[in-house]
C-alpha cells in the first residue's frame, strides 16, 4: 500500500515538474493584471489584445503559410526519398537511412548556421524563402521516418498485382501503393506541419527583414520585456502544437489497433468525404485567403522601402511610422542585440540592409573592410543639428565625418551612493579602496573593465602594448577581492536598490538610476573614459541609399529626435533637440549634456584587430579565473 | 495440342553471382495447362516473373504469339498473374479488386458490373461484392484474386504458387476448382508450385526444373512413370533408385542380381541408375523372387502398408496392401516393365543438378 502511494506521489511529481511552467504561464495569460505577481481576476483581453496587434497577427499567417507549405514540400520530397530507399538493397538502405537521420540527430543551432552559411555562399537574400527552403530541409527526415515504416509493410506484389492487371507505374503507384501509406504520409505532413511550426533556432539563423514567424516574434517581443499577450500567444501556440502532436500519434496507431481486430468496415463514407474534400477545400481556402490579406498587410515587396537595422528598442515606435505617412517610404525593420551579430550580416551581405546603426569600433572596422558607402550630405541638410563636438568626436572612427551620422553617445563613469560614500568621488582609484570592500560592481566584459585599469594607469583604452596590459591585467586581479560582483545590467538595478555603494556605469543608466534614486550620482573621472557613439551608417550593398539618407536627415529632425531621446533616454547629439527639452533638470543635466570641452579626455574604443581581440580575451580569462 | 503460344529462347538470369536461369528453352502450347515444378530456388518463380514482365532476362528472348515481348512492361502484356500472397488491394472492395483492371481499360459501368457478377459466380462467391478483402478466408482470397486476374480475358494466367498458403483440404478443393475453371476458360494456364502431387493432378504438361535447368518435360504419367534422371525420380514421388550395371539390352545387373528388364541401347556393362517405384514391388516367399530380405519397418499409411525391406545391404522401399510384420522373410519381385533405367549423369555439371534439394 505504502509502495503504491509513494510510486502515486512521485508520478505526480513528475508531472508537476513537467507541466508547471507552462501551466503558469497559461495562467497569467488570463490574469487581468499586467504585473505576474498579482492575481487581478480572469480576463480574456490579453487575447482579445493578440488578435488586434497586426505584427502578431502576420507572424501568425507567415508561420502557418511556412509551416503549410514547408510541411507539404517535406511530405513529396520525403515521401518520394522513402519510396527510392525502400527499394535499394539492406546495406545501401541502411546507410541512406542513417544519412537522412543526421540533420535531424544534429544540433539545430549547427543547422541553423550551416544553412545561413550555405545561403550566403549562395549569394541568396535570407527571408521568406530561405526559411521555407531551410524548413523544408529539416523536415525532410520526419517525413522519411513516419513514411518508412508503412512502406515496409506494403507488400511488393500489390503494387505489381496493379502492374499487371495494366495499371502504368504511376497510376499503380498512386492507386495501390499510396493508399496503404497514407497514414505515414499524413503523420510525417503533421510531424513536419508541428516542427515547422515551432522551430526557433533555424528560423532565427535563415530569416531575413521585415519577416517573422511566431517564435521568432515572440523572441523580439520578450527582449523587450514580457507583456501579457506573450503568454497569450504562447498558451495559444502550445496548445496547438499539442493537438497537432496528438492527432499525430493518434491517427496510425488507431487504424494499427483496427487492423488486428481485422478491419471489417470501410471507413464510413461521410468521414472520407470529410477527410478528402472537405478538409483540404478548407485549408485552400484559408490559404487563399489569407494570402490575399497577407499580402495587403505587406505591400513592401512593391513600394519604396527602406530596410533598417537597429539596436533593439532603440527607436520610438511612433518615429516609423511617422516617417511612413510623410514620405511613403515603407520601413523594413529589423532588430540586433550586439555589435558582433550585426558584423557577420553585413559582411556577408547576404542581407541588403539601406541604413544600420552601430556603434563606433564597428564602423571603424566595417570601413577597413570597405563596406560602408559614404553618405551624401547634400541629402541631409538636418546634420546641422548635431552639435560639432559630436563630429570631432567621431573623427576618431570616422576621420573625414564621411561615413556616420552620430545618434545616440554616452560616457561610461563611477555611480555612487552619496549615503555610502562620503569623500568627493574623481578618481577610477576609489574602485581599489579597501573600504569599499564587497560593495563595488565592475562591468563583465572585457573592453569596459580593461579600459578602466588602462586609463586609471595612465594609458589609453585602446593599447595593444602588451605591458601595458599586464599591468592592467595585475590591477583588475588586485582589484577582484573588492568587487561584489561583475554584472552588465544588474548594474542599474543593484545601485537602485542601495545594494552596492560603487559601480561602473553609462551615463545612459546612470540618468535612469537618478530618477529612481536621488542619492545616486554620476561623475566621469579625472583620468579619463571612455565615450561611445552610436551612429547611423549605409552599407555598400544598400538598395535603397537615397531612402536611407531620407530616413537618417528624417531622424536629425530635431523634434523626431526629441522623440525618441525621450524614448531611449540616451544622450542625443542634436543640439537643437536638446534645447526643446521641456524638463529643465533634464535639459541641464551634466550627465545627459556634459560639456565636452570641460570633461577630462575621453576616447572612443577603437577596433584593434584579431591578434589584439585574442590577447584581451587571454587576460581577461586569467582575471576571472584567478 | 495447337500451336506454340510463348517461346523461351536461350533465356539466362542471373542475380549477382548467382545464376538462377541457365540458357532456358521452353515452349508453351495455346490451352496448354503448363506446370513449372521443382524445389525452391530451381528458377520456376523466375521464369514466371520474366514471363509476367516483372523481371528482365540478361540473355536471350521470350516470344508471346510471335511478338517479341522481352523489353515490354507488364501492364503492356496480354496475360495476368495470381500471385502466391493473394496480393489484394486491402483499401478496396472485392468489386473494386475484381474492378480494377477494366476500370484502367476504360471499360463502360454496365460492362464492369456484368463481369463482376460473372466473375464471382465462377470462382463461387456470389455476392461478395462489397466485402473487405480482410473478412475474407484465405480460400476464398485466393479465388478473389483469380477473378480479379481473368476477367481481364487475358490469353494466358499466370499463377505463382496460388495454393500453397492454404491447408491440405482446401488446397484440393482448389485443384480441381482450377481445372474447371481452365476447362470454362479454354485458356494457358502455367502453375509454378514445388508441390508434385498438385503438378500431377492438374496439368497436361509438367516441366521440371532444378538449379535453374530444365530436368524433364513430360506429361505427368511420363514424368512419374519414366523419370529421365534421378534428381526428377526422387523429386517426383517415392522411389528406390539404386546404382545398377546395364549388362547388355533387357538385362539389368541390381546389387549383383541380374534383373530383366524392356530397355535397350544402353551399350554393354554400363553403369545407370535404376528407379523401381515401391509400390511396383512385390513380396513373395523366400526363394520365390530375386532377392530375399528381412522386414526392418512396417507403417500402415491408409490404403496401403509402406514397409523396408533389408536385402543385399539395400534398403527397398516397399508400397503393399498386404502386412508383413517386421522380422519376417521376404523375397523380391519386379516385373521387368517396371524398372525404369536412367543415364548415369556424365558431366560434373550435370551432377551438380542431381539428388539436392
Amino acid at each position: 500500500m505504502i509502495k503504491k502511494s509513494i510510486q502515486k506521489i512521485y508520478l505526480a511529481l513528475i508531472f508537476i515538474l513537467l507541466y508547471a511552467p507552462i501551466v503558469t504561464l497559461m495562467v497569467l495569460s488570463f490574469n487581468e493584471s499586467r504585473t505576474r505577481a498579482k492575481w487581478g481576476g480572469f480576463t480574456l483581453k490579453w487575447y482579445q489584445e493578440l488578435f488586434k496587434n497586426e505584427q502578431i497577427m502576420s507572424a501568425f499567417y507567415t508561420t502557418l503559410l511556412i509551416a503549410f507549405l514547408a510541411a507539404a514540400a517535406a511530405t513529396v520530397i520525403g515521401t518520394a526519398a522513402s519510396i527510392a530507399i525502400q527499394g535499394m538493397k539492406q546495406r545501401w538502405r541502411t546507410m541512406y537511412m542513417g544519412l537522412t537521420n543526421i540533420p535531424m540527430m544534429n544540433a539545430e543551432i549547427v543547422m541553423g548556421v550551416s544553412l545561413m552559411l550555405l545561403f550566403i555562399a549562395l549569394r541568396m537574400t535570407l527571408g521568406f524563402g530561405t526559411i521555407l527552403i531551410a524548413h523544408i530541409t529539416f523536415n525532410i527526415p520526419y517525413v522519411i521516418l513516419s513514411v518508412s515504416p508503412k512502406l515496409r509493410q506494403t507488400s511488393r506484389h500489390t503494387y505489381e498485382a496493379a502492374l499487371d492487371l495494366g495499371a502504368s507505374p504511376l497510376k499503380a503507384f498512386f492507386k495501390v501503393v499510396f493508399p496503404d501509406i497514407v497514414p505515414g504520409v499524413l503523420s510525417g505532413f503533421m510531424l513536419a506541419f508541428t516542427m515547422s511550426l515551432d522551430d526557433f533556432v533555424i528560423t532565427h539563423f535563415t530569416k531575413g527583414p521585415g519577416i517573422d514567424t511566431l517564435s521568432t516574434k515572440i523572441y523580439t517581443e520578450v527582449r523587450k520585456g514580457i507583456k501579457p499577450e506573450i503568454y497569450a500567444l504562447s498558451t495559444i501556440l502550445f496548445v496547438s502544437v499539442l493537438v497537432l502532436l496528438i492527432l499525430v500519434n493518434y491517427s496510425p496507431d488507431g487504424k494499427e489497433e483496427e487492423g488486428e481486430k481485422k478491419k471489417v468496415r470501410k471507413p464510413s463514407r461521410a468521414k472520407v468525404i470529410f477527410l478528402r474534400r472537405i478538409v483540404p477545400a478548407a485549408i485552400c481556402i484559408l490559404f487563399v485567403f489569407g494570402g490575399i490579406y497577407y499580402a495587403g498587410e505587406n505591400q513592401v515587396m512593391n513600394s519604396e522601402k527602406v530596410v533598417v537595422y537597429n539596436w533593439g528598442e532603440y527607436i520610438d515606435p511612433e518615429v516609423l511610422t511617422m516617417f511612413e505617412e510623410e514620405t511613403g517610404i515603407d520601413v523594413v525593420y529589423e532588430e540586433f542585440e550586439t555589435n558582433e551579430i550585426l558584423y557577420p550580416k553585413i559582411s556577408s551581405g547576404a542581407i541588403a540592409y539601406d541604413a544600420i546603426c552601430p556603434s563606433d569600433y564597428m564602423i571603424q572596422r566595417m570601413m577597413e573592410n570597405d563596406l560602408l558607402a559614404e553618405i551624401d550630405f547634400d541629402n541631409i541638410p538636418n546634420i546641422k543639428y548635431i552639435g560639432s563636438q559630436y563630429m570631432e568626436q567621431s573623427r576618431q572612427f570616422d576621420p573625414e565625418n564621411k561615413y556616420s551620422v552620430p545618434y545616440c553617445w554616452g560616457t561610461v563613469g563611477i555611480l555612487y551612493n552619496k549615503t555610502m560614500v562620503d569623500e568627493p568621488v574623481d578618481s577610477w582609484g576609489i574602485l581599489w579602496d579597501e573600504k569599499y570592500r564587497d560593495n563595488i560592481l565592475m562591468q563583465d566584459s572585457v573592453r569596459d573593465a580593461f579600459g578602466v585599469a588602462l586609463r586609471y594607469l595612465g594609458y589609453s583604452l585602446n593599447s595593444t602594448d602588451l605591458d601595458e596590459l599586464t599591468e592592467a591585467r595585475d590591477l583588475l586581479i588586485e582589484q577582484k577581492p573588492l568587487v561584489q560582483a561583475y554584472v552588465i545590467d544588474q548594474v542599474r538595478d543593484k545601485m537602485i536598490g542601495n545594494e552596492a555603494a560603487i559601480g561602473v556605469i553609462y551615463s545612459g543608466e546612470a540618468i535612469y538610476t537618478q530618477k529612481e534614486n536621488p542619492d545616486l550620482e554620476y561623475v566621469v573621472p579625472k583620468e579619463g573614459s571612455n565615450i561611445w557613439i552610436d551612429s547611423w551608417v549605409i552599407p555598400k550593398n544598400a538598395e535603397n541609399k537615397e531612402n536611407a539618407e531620407k530616413f537618417i536627415n528624417f531622424l536629425c529632425r530635431p523634434d523626431i529626435a526629441l522623440m525618441n531621446f525621450e524614448y531611449i533616454t540616451y544622450s542625443t547629439p542634436n543640439t537643437k533637440a536638446r534645447e526643446m527639452i521641456e524638463d529643465e533638470a533634464i535639459r541641464n543635466s551634466t550627465i545627459a549634456f556634459p560639456d565636452l570641452e570641460k570633461l577630462p579626455e575621453l576616447e572612443t574604443f577603437q577596433y584593434l584587430g584579431q591578434k589584439a581581440d585574442e590577447t584581451y580575451g587571454e587576460l581577461w580569462n586569467q582575471v576571472k579565473s584567478s | 495440342m495447337s500451336s506454340k503460344l510463348i517461346d523461351f529462347v536461350h533465356v539466362s538470369k542471373a542475380y549477382g553471382m548467382q545464376t538462377v536461369l541457365d540458357d532456358l528453352n521452353l515452349y508453351i502450347r495455346e490451352n496448354e495447362f503448363l506446370t513449372l515444378l521443382g524445389p525452391s530456388g530451381c528458377g520456376k518463380t523466375t521464369t514466371l516473373r520474366i514471363l509476367g514482365g516483372f523481371e528482365t532476362p540478361d540473355t536471350g528472348k521470350v516470344i508471346f504469339d510471335g511478338k517479341d515481348i522481352t523489353n515490354l512492361p507488364p501492364n503492356k502484356r496480354q496475360l495476368n498473374t495470381v500471385f502466391q500472397k493473394y496480393a489484394l488491394f486491402t483499401h478496396m472492395t472485392i468489386a473494386e479488386n475484381i474492378a480494377f483492371g477494366l476500370k484502367i481499360k476504360n471499360k463502360s459501368r454496365q460492362y464492369i458490373h456484368d463481369k463482376i457478377k460473372y466473375a464471382l459466380k465462377l470462382v463461387n462467391l456470389d455476392g461478395y461484392e462489397n466485402r473487405m478483402p480482410d473478412s475474407l478466408s484465405g480460400g476464398q482470397q485466393q479465388r478473389i484474386a483469380i477473378a480479379r486476374a481473368i476477367v481481364n480475358e487475358p490469353k494466358v494466367l499466370l499463377l505463382d504458387e496460388p495454393l500453397g498458403a492454404l491447408d491440405l483440404k482446401l488446397r484440393q478443393d482448389m485443384q480441381y476448382e482450377l481445372i474447371r475453371l481452365k476447362n470454362e476458360l479454354g485458356i494457358t494456364f502455367i502453375y509454378v508450385t514445388h508441390d508434385q502431387e498438385e503438378a500431377l493432378t492438374m496439368s497436361d504438361t509438367i516441366v521440371v526444373m532444378n538449379q535453374g535447368y530444365i530436368q524433364q518435360i513430360g506429361t505427368p504419367e511420363k514424368i512419374y512413370n519414366e523419370p529421365e534422371n534421378a534428381f526428377v525420380a526422387d523429386f517426383i514421388g517415392e522411389s528406390n533408385i539404386i546404382s545398377a550395371t546395364m549388362v547388355k539390352d533387357r538385362l539389368v545387373k541390381i546389387l549383383g542380381v541380374p534383373f530383366p528388364c524392356v530397355d535397350e541401347g544402353f551399350g554393354q556393362n554400363t553403369p545407370v541408375d535404376v528407379v523401381i517405384r515401391p509400390e511396383d514391388i512385390d513380396l513373395l516367399k523366400p526363394g520365390e523372387g530375386s532377392i530375399d530380405g528381412v522386414v526392418t519397418h512396417l507403417i500402415f499409411k491408409g490404403v496401403h502398408y509402406e514397409m523396408e525391406v533389408m536385402a543385399n545391404n539395400y534398403e527397398w522401399l516397399v508400397h503393399s496392401t498386404d502386412m508383413f510384420p517386421v522380422g519376417t522373410e521376404v523375397s523380391i519381385h519386379v516385373d521387368p516393365y517396371d524398372i525404369q533405367i536412367m543415364k548415369k549423369p556424365e558431366s560434373e555439371d550435370e551432377e551438380a543438378v542431381n539428388i539436392e534439394e
